[in-house]
């Protein structure tokens, strides 16, 4: 195919000019695709049509969402308290990944994968690898049915909890994916879904620590639950962006019942100064604030089982 | 004759292409790298900053995030820089009002790798990072969770 000996006899100089010509374009256009390589870290990288890009009015721009609080609701520490408390873990807590078909709206899908992101957060905390399979299947065909599945890395995450291996791994890729996942549908005028995923995985937490310390009640699980209130305020500068739409406006209403029994809650403050301080070579910020949270039985106990109302009501679809 | 010289290029391409690609440091592989920094802790966020350098007699670029951390928990901070630009990022981070810390002490002038916060009130945080003396830079600052206390 490539006749080196006819490349040779053609006359030299003519060839060695063409080489150079070539061998100039290719390394421009080599390079300019190695820029944008680069660059692309920080913009789309996939550029998948869209239908459910969110038209509304806006309260708040999309761009200046990306300045909205990130890490509101964080399945690693709901469970990570939890399982720092020595409860057992039970599987009962879990939303049944049994009626996935029955997802079928933007809005149901967003709030599921949410919901599962939490429950994979609390299995992957207990090194519960047999039932994660299920849970990961669950949240790639959610994610594909919103069009990000393509950040959700299914084959690894099946792979690590198959072979029961590397579970720092399989928390680190599945955590990763959830936040490739929300950069994605920021960056592109989708963050209606974005605010549903962080809503369910905030509900979902929350019914996780609410029907622990039903059974197992302790201090540091009421003051948990306390400290949501200042949470569900930023969730609901979020949600109350899609106002205007139907399915949001339900569920900020029953997001504001809890609102509401949370206005029983009262949380003080005071100031300390930080310091940062050296210990083994690692440097240590201390805060040297207090935070003092009150909340009684009763509300606690009110916000439990609103909060499960609420959650139920989503999973039951 | 033709075919000879899309042959070229296309191996051209493939050569240049390759090699420049392995060498650029992306944005995901300092979250790798900055996750195996982060030790033990388990990772919870990344924040991945790229910005120019400061033009002279203005204020150098600086992004900022803000998250939600929670009390009596330990966070870890970890700061990896591309290996592509000169500058090194200096992360700090804010309450509501006031500096708590930063990875990049003026006193001593020594710069950390990471750094723990021991956050004793749940609320909002805010982190800025910027490059040292407004230099050009690519860098990942992660946060991650270390243990409640």
């Amino acid at each position: 195919m490539f006749n080196l000996h006819k490349l040779i006899n053609q006359p030299k100089k003519t060839m060695i000019k063409r080489l150079i010509y070539i061998f100039i374009l290719t390394l421009i256009f080599a390079s300019c695709k190695n820029d944008k390589k680069a660059d692309g870290d920080f913009s789309t990288e996939f550029n998948v049509p869209d239908s459910v890009i969110y038209e509304g009015d806006l309260e708040i721009s999309e761009s200046a969402m990306d300045e909205i609080v990130q890490n509101i609701s964080s399945p690693v520490e709901m469970a990570a308290l939890i399982k720092s408390l020595g409860v057992p873990f039970s599987k009962d807590y879990l939303a049944t990944t049994d009626y996935i078909d029955n997802y079928d709206t933007n809005f149901k899908k967003a709030l599921g994968l949410g919901i599962f992101g939490a429950d994979l957060g609390y299995l992957n905390m207990y090194n519960k690898t047999g039932s994660v399979i299920d849970y990961i299947s669950a949240i790639k065909t959610l994610a594909d049915g919103i069009r990000v599945g393509q950040f959700f890395d299914f084959t690894t995450l099946k792979r690590l909890a198959t072979n029961n291996q590397n579970l720092d791994s399989l928390m680190y890729i599945s955590v990763q994916n959830f936040n490739q996942m929300d950069r994605y549908l920021r960056e592109n005028n989708r963050s209606n879904l974005s605010s549903l995923i962080v809503a369910g995985v905030w509900i979902e937490g929350m019914y996780l620590v609410g029907e622990v310390a039903r059974k197992s009640p302790s201090a540091e699980l009421s003051e948990k639950i306390g400290e949501q209130k200042i949470i569900l305020s930023n969730l609901m500068i979020l949600l109350n962006n899609y106002e205007k739409d139907p399915k949001f406006k339900e569920l900020i209403e029953d997001l504001e019942e809890i609102q509401k029994l949370f206005k029983n809650v009262i949380i003080t403050y005071e100031k300390g100064e930080p310091e940062a301080v050296e210990e083994d070579g690692m440097l240590v910020i201390k805060q040297n604030d207090k935070q003092f949270i009150e909340i009684s039985d009763e509300i606690r106990n009110k916000i439990i089982n609103k909060t499960a109302d609420v959650r139920n009501k989503i999973i039951q679809l | 004759m033709k075919y000879r010289y899309i042959l070229f290029a296309l191996f051209a391409i493939f050569l240049f292409g390759y090699s420049l690609k392995t060498n650029a440091q992306s944005g995901q592989e300092l979250v790798d790298i900055c996750n195996i920094i982060a030790d033990d802790a388990t990772y919870l966020k990344d924040f991945q900053v790229k910005l120019d350098a400061a033009k002279p007699g203005e204020e150098k670029p600086s992004s900022r995030f803000s998250v939600v951390l929670s009390k009596n928990t330990i966070y870890r901070f970890s700061i990896c820089n591309s290996k592509d630009y000169p500058g090194k990022a200096i992360v700090q981070l804010y309450d509501n009002n006031r500096l708590l810390g930063s990875n990049y002490i003026v006193a001593t002038g020594k710069n950390y790798p990471s750094f723990d916060f021991q956050c004793q009130s749940t609320g909002v945080y805010h982190i800025f990072i910027d490059f040292k003396e407004g230099e050009q830079g690519l860098a990942v600052a992660l946060l991650s969770f270390v243990k409640k206390f």
